[in-house]
């Protein structure tokens, strides 16, 4: 009999990898533990387009990630549709870029396996009304948007279905080795302060760019290579079909329709690890999004901002390349055994959103591999919890017959799993966060199921205080059901203000014209009206 | 390119900081909840259907239009339009046959109006009332307008006094009712618009302004006729003429519906547009006209804003031509709507939340205990004559009665 | 259309103006782009968050309002705003000349000069310790925090009980998802405050307060009263998220009041741009009515929120006539990374000379002054002047025209 704390796998993160991961071990019946220093999805996997490749964009330049990425959005096609929004996207030729280069783009898209399709520039317009009129050349493609919370959070559902556990705000302070070889995990619970020890055969390193200190800590080194991206978030969804530029890839030359808003980005910068912790987008950035954004959509020079946020792509660095932008998004998975002699201690790192499975089922199978398990994966195959119907119109539906509003809200953001929220009576539907259609119900089966230890956990979860107003409306709201439910209101307090000041974050760099006017107001009801300031 | 060159967004929704005024100003919200309310329904509705369509809800129907929402908003938001516009683009559901019968003022007036007596007659009676109730889904309650056997315009064109005499002459958009229902408000009109020195001409074949027809959600004749009146006013404005009206509602249709919901082009038009109150006003003001009053004129009169009168914000002019009448003592309601909102009050389904709507405006009118009440809006005067008892005059007919001439 | 005055701005500021202004036989007309920041009143006004606030006026900087005033000058206006309101039939708590403090929805305090009538000002903070408190509220409204209230006032020293009650009056409003607001709800109170008063008396025990949120009195300012006599105990009622009931009902009121004087409120019209000449202003064009001339303009159009200033990527500034603002250079200058710090932002506004005439190109417009919130250096929410800048400049001005 094992004890409670001895697992076959723990997997150190827990962003999109590490749930990747876990599910897959899960599936093939490991005993399975995650730790995450915070929340699900805090790292690149919350902060990053929400794009389905379709791989197109690294034809040209990295031939096997586009392959990858072809395949793998396929698959998410089928095992993610509620996370998914088959939109297609264009890449477009501006008079500024060279022609020639579509030519080149569509033959590498085509060896490379992805649907490749050069249509006229008038007809591109027709079905995007919002690009660039000035374009001369449109290349349809297969990408899509997906919602890393809903992926990530949909992955860590499955395993924990699966018997795994997942530990948040768990953040391991050190490894527990016997000698060269790894045995488990000394974990800080970072709420309580708590200490726990955890142990299993086999760790895997998937903290993303923290995998770096993570490996460190082991006695290994993977020379990772941080590279900032920043993006802007649009307060409306501009276009409906994600644009891209057909050029090698640059800055801000990717808009993304993702739910309610659409996201420009990136830059890339190089940064110290020590500021990954910290991200702030600086005006030089937001200028450079936004000229460069309206080149694809001119519509954006007048749209809304609703706020500005950076991540860090977990590269692998493989030259001196400054920007990190000729890296390849290739997977990288290592075994420090046969790698550093560290016996028990895998690394999954590099890849990207889009790839997650993979990495996923790459760890696995040498997780198995080392545990002499022989188990196939079925992450391909198998769909997602809440993944098992259609459209949000035909889940919704099949739920309710005659869904309301914040039922078809709710089918939207939890597909199938809709069912299990409560939201039959009025109570349950009415709304906590007005924008974005987030229902009492939706808020209250969060708080109990969905390991939410504060408002941002709730909006990863929920999309609460994610819309327009930036919680204006909704965080005060919400802060009173997580106090009543939690039955500690001084806590839901101290959060309330950590909240505000985590959506202020955003909202700053792009402080001008409606956001101020909608930082006033907020300031007005919570430093005047309520008097939050002064708790 | 400049970059956020606007302090506001190209897109007017965006406008909105979720301050929630509107919902507080919405005379549906509280009467009726299965409305969404302005702020779902409009802005914070749009951005979702623009992620899907699948979330337009068919409730949008219950707004009225009124444009309430609009007038309180501190942001500029077009609530309203942006309501109007989903139901335009998403609604599925077809008009029924009785919407379109409501709709279509000018056609059934048409129809109707050789056979005025015995419409009249048959419109008029319980039997046919509970038919059209059962059938139709006409609420029972309500009395169509009655049709007049003589229109208007052949009025004009036969017992109208000689308007070329006057060296300043103005159109006339006279509307279904006043040529259908009420001709004697056209009367009115020409004869004040006469005393004043201002000689009328009607437009070549004006057709219903259309507000009736986007209410029930049948754009296309919207379009049409807003098209074809485009098309008449501006030979109006070609012959060097304002265009006058007695409606408050025909005006604000034509000159702000039709670019805004409708998308035809008025631009030529749309400035030379103007109620008759106004445009008396301002000619009064600047000395150019004089009215000369019967001494012995008396009359207490409250005057109701209307919807649509609040949102083209001119009610100021109603209210200080009457005002200006000597032996008038003067009650300015409070802003609420009257609950009839056009058709929508015909409908069964609506007869209770659009009495309920109205209930403030007919208790404040029972306090007040005027002679008659003065209003700018042919739907409010029938709600206002069905709910009070009073008679509901416009100003324009006041003005004739009051008149020293 | 001609005035003797044009306001531009129906809020706080511009009402009183335009009160002030009728009383003084003016004819005056007020252009109001929509509803106002009374909506989200938290029932009281503040004057200056200092112990004694016209003592603590007189260390303000030359730029602040109340120094342009002069705070020699300011008892005056402060006896004269309780009065103005008295007329408009609005009787608010506390006392002209001093601070008072008000309990928040957080169960803290915050200073107050004074109140409208169905909120409590307190004289000092030892009054609301040691209580026992019952605190009330309607089942499924989220805008008042009941935890959050209860935690400030635990904090105070109070012991506090949570209730919730459950009326069938409320049933149908509901129904819809988004409407269950303080406005609705009060439109329910109206009437149903009967049953509220009812269901207290049974609930209370040995508590000597019942608190309960700001839904109550919105046509019919009489039903806070109504219920502190109805119950056996001090009834207190604490603000709530947006809109505010008694700000809304406080417009009302004084729009009516100032109707009633003859003053031509013009609601959701707004003055698009000015013609001016040299130093004066001849008219506004407004979106509804075109031009429209009088004597004297007074800019009463509110800060960023309102629209009274703007700004885009790199500028703020007076969008109807360009006038000055004191601002700071450059974007990354206007904000404070944290949320609770003041916010050098919401310092922006309009430029004046010491008679609150507006600068131009450094120099005053003969007949334009600027009131209230629209005024540059009055730091209102830092400290706590808001409605005190609204209605004093408000009465200064009214007095120079």
């Amino acid at each position: 009999m094992r004890k409670d704390n001895e697992f076959d796998v723990i997997i150190v993160g827990g962003g999109i990898t590490g749930a990747g991961t876990a599910r897959d071990c899960a599936l093939r019946g490991l005993k399975v533990l995650l730790v995450e220093r915070h929340d699900i999805a805090t790292g690149a996997t919350g902060r990053n387009h929400g794009l389905l490749h379709s791989g197109a964009r690294y034809a040209v330049t990295d031939k096997e990630s586009a392959t990858e990425c072809i395949e793998e959005n396929m698959i998410l096609r089928r095992i993610a549709r509620h996370c998914v929004d088959e939109t297609d996207g264009f890449f477009i030729t501006l008079p500024e870029d060279d022609l020639a280069y579509q030519a080149k783009f569509v033959e590498s898209c085509t060896a490379a396996g992805i649907r490749a399709e050069i249509i006229d520039p008038k007809e591109a317009i027709r079905l995007e009304p919002s690009v660039n009129p000035d374009l001369i050349g449109a290349v349809r493609v297969p990408d899509g948007s997906v919602d890393p919370f809903r992926l990530c959070s949909a992955n860590m559902l499955d395993a924990k279905l699966h018997g795994a556990k997942i530990l948040v705000y768990s953040e391991v302070t050190e490894f527990i080795k016997e000698g060269d070889t790894i045995r488990g995990v000394r974990v800080r619970d970072n709420r309580s302060g708590e200490i726990s020890e955890y142990y299993a055969p086999v760790t895997v390193n998937a903290a993303g760019i923290w995998g770096h200190q993570i490996a460190a800590m082991a006695g290994a080194n993977i020379g990772m290579f941080p590279a900032k991206g920043a993006l802007l978030i649009f307060a409306h969804r501009v276009n409906s079909i994600v644009i891209n530029r057909c050029r090698k890839p640059a800055n801000a030359d990717i808009l993304v329709p993702g739910d309610t808003v659409c996201v420009i980005g990136t830059t890339s910068t190089k940064v110290p690890f020590e500021e990954c912790d910290n991200m702030h987008v600086t005006p030089d950035e937001v200028d450079l999004l936004l000229t460069e954004g309206a080149k694809l959509a001119p519509a954006l020079a007048t749209t809304r901002i609703l706020r500005a946020y950076a991540g860090v792509r977990p590269l692998v660095s493989a030259d001196n390349d400054p920007s990190g932008r000729n890296i390849s998004r290739g997977i990288v998975c290592l075994d420090h055994e046969t790698r550093d002699g560290i016996k028990g201690f895998v690394s999954i790192t590099g890849g990207k959103l889009m790839t997650y499975r993979l990495m996923g089922e790459q760890a696995a199978d040498l997780v198995c591999k080392k545990l002499n398990i022989n188990k196939k994966c079925e992450t391909a195959t198998l769909p997602l919890p809440g993944s098992e119907g259609g459209k949000t119109e035909e889940v919704s539906k099949k739920i309710w017959a005659v869904p309301s509003a914040p039922q078809k809200a709710a089918a939207g953001r939890a597909g199938t799993r809709a069912e299990v929220i409560p939201l039959k009576n009025p109570l349950d539907q009415a709304l906590v966060c007005e924008c974005e259609e987030v229902s009492s119900g939706e808020v209250r089966y969060a708080l109990e199921h969905l390991e939410v230890d504060n408002l941002v956990d709730l909006r990863r979860r929920t999309r609460v205080g994610m819309g327009t107003c930036q919680g204006g409306l909704c965080a005060c709201r919400a802060a009173g059901m997580i106090a009543e439910a939690r039955g500690c209101a001084e806590k839901a307090e101290a959060d309330l203000k950590g909240f505000m000041n985590e959506r202020w974050k955003g909202m700053y760099p792009i402080a001008w014209g409606n956001t101020l006017r909608e930082a006033e107001y907020t300031q007005w009801v919570y430093n005047y009206v309520i008097g939050l300031n002064e708790q | 390119m400049t970059l956020q060159e606007y302090t506001s967004s190209a897109h007017n929704f965006e406008e909105c900081m979720k301050c929630t005024v509107c919902t507080a100003y919405c005379p549906v919200v509280p009467a009726n909840p299965k409305y969404p309310g302005p702020k779902q329904a409009g802005p914070d509705g749009e951005r979702l259907r623009l992620k899907d369509p699948f979330f337009f809800e068919e409730t949008l129907k219950y707004c009225l239009n009124c444009k309430r929402c609009e007038v309180a908003c501190p942001s500029g938001v077009k609530v309203a339009d942006i309501i109007q516009a989903a139901r335009i683009r998403y609604s599925k559901s077809k008009p029924k046959l009785r919407d379109r019968i409501l709709a279509s003022t000018d056609f059934m007036g048409t129809l109707a109006r050789p056979f005025a007596p015995v419409v009249n007659g048959m419109t008029g009676l319980g039997a046919t009332k509970a038919v059209l109730d059962a059938t139709m889904a006409i609420d029972k309650h309500r009395t169509f307008p009655k049709y007049s056997f003589k229109g208007f315009e052949s009025w004009f064109r036969k017992n109208a006094p000689d308007q070329t005499r006057f060296p300043e002459q103005v159109s006339y958009f006279h509307g279904c009712y006043v040529n259908y229902n009420f001709p004697q408000l056209g009367k009115d009109f020409v004869k004040v618009m006469n005393a004043a020195g201002i000689g009328v001409n009607l437009l070549d074949k004006e057709k219903c302004c259309g507000v009736a027809m986007i209410s029930n959600g049948m754009i296309d004749g919207a379009k049409k006729h807003a098209a074809h009146n485009v098309a008449v006013l501006g030979k109006a404005v070609d012959a060097g003429r304002k265009i006058l009206t007695t409606s408050s509602t025909c005006t604000f249709t034509m000159r702000d519906e039709y670019p805004e919901l409708l998308g035809i082009d008025n631009s030529k038009v749309r400035d030379e547009i103007t109620l008759a109150t106004r445009y008396l006003y301002e000619r009064i003001s600047s000395g150019e006209v004089k009215l000369k009053f019967k001494k012995d004129y008396h009359a207490k009169i409250a005057y109701h804003t209307p919807c649509h009168m609040e949102k083209l914000g001119w009610g100021v002019y109603s209210v200080e031509l009457l005002k200006m009448i000597p032996g008038v003592e003067f009650t300015l309601l409070d802003s609420n709507c009257c609950g009839i909102a056009g058709t929508y009050g015909f409908k069964k389904e609506n007869y209770e939340v659009s009495q309920a709507i109205g209930k403030p405006l007919f208790d404040q009118i029972a306090r007040v205990a005027p002679d008659f009440v003065a209003c700018d809006c042919e739907t409010c005067k029938w709600q206002i004559e069905m709910s009070t008892g009073l008679q509901v005059k416009n100003p324009i007919s006041i003005l004739a009665e009051a008149l020293d001439i | 259309m001609e005035f003797d005055v044009v306001i531009i701005g129906g809020g706080l500021a511009g009402l009183t103006a335009g009160l002030a202004l009728q009383e003084k036989g003016k004819r005056t007309a007020i252009v109001s782009a929509g509803q106002n920041a009374l909506h989200f009143s938290s029932g009281a006004f503040g004057l200056l968050d200092a112990e004694d606030p016209l003592q603590a006026a007189k260390e303000l900087p030359e730029h602040h309002p109340y120094a342009r005033i002069g705070a020699e000058n300011l008892p005056k206006y402060t006896e004269a705003a309780k009065a103005l309101f008295g007329k408009a039939g609005i009787a608010l708590n506390g006392e002209p000349l001093k601070n008072g403090w008000r309990l928040t929805p957080q169960g803290g305090l915050k200073r107050a000069w004074m109140t409208l009538p169905e909120v409590d000002i307190f004289p000092d903070k030892e009054a609301i310790k040691g209580h026992k408190v019952l605190i009330v509220n309607l089942l499924g409204y989220l805008d008042f925090n009941t935890s959050f209230l209860a935690l400030g006032l635990e904090k105070q020293g109070c012991s506090c009980r949570i209730e919730t009650l459950r009326l069938p009056e409320m049933e149908r409003l509901r129904e819809n998802p988004s409407e269950m607001r303080s406005v609705n709800i009060a439109r329910v109170m109206d009437s149903a405050w009967i049953k509220v008063a009812a269901e207290i008396k049974t609930l209370v025990k040995d508590e000597d307060w019942i608190i309960l949120p700001l839904v109550f009195g919105l046509k019919d300012a009489t039903v806070p009263d109504r219920i502190r006599e109805a119950v056996p105990a001090k009834v207190l009622f604490v603000g709530t998220m947006p809109p505010s009931v008694p700000g809304m009902r406080t417009q009302m009121q004084l729009k009516k009041a100032y109707e009633a004087l003859g003053g031509t409120f013009l609601m959701g019209d707004e003055a698009i741009s000015a013609k001016t000449e040299g130093s004066r202003v001849l008219s506004v064009s407004t979106r509804n009515l075109g031009e429209v001339k009088a004597a004297e303009f007074v800019l009463a159009t509110g800060s960023y929120f309102s629209k009274g200033i703007a700004s885009d990527m790199n500028h703020v500034f007076e969008p109807i006539f360009g006038a000055d603002v004191l601002l700071d250079e450059g974007r990354s200058a206007w904000y404070d990374p944290d949320f609770f710090s003041p916010q050098a932002f919401l310092s922006y506004g309009v430029a004046t000379d010491g008679q609150f005439r507006v600068l131009k190109d450094q120099a005053p417009m003969d007949n334009l002054h600027a009131i209230g919130s629209v005024l540059g250096g009055a730091r209102s929410l830092e400290l706590g002047c808001g409605a005190g800048v609204a209605i004093l400049t408000a009465l200064s001005v009214a007095e120079t025209i």
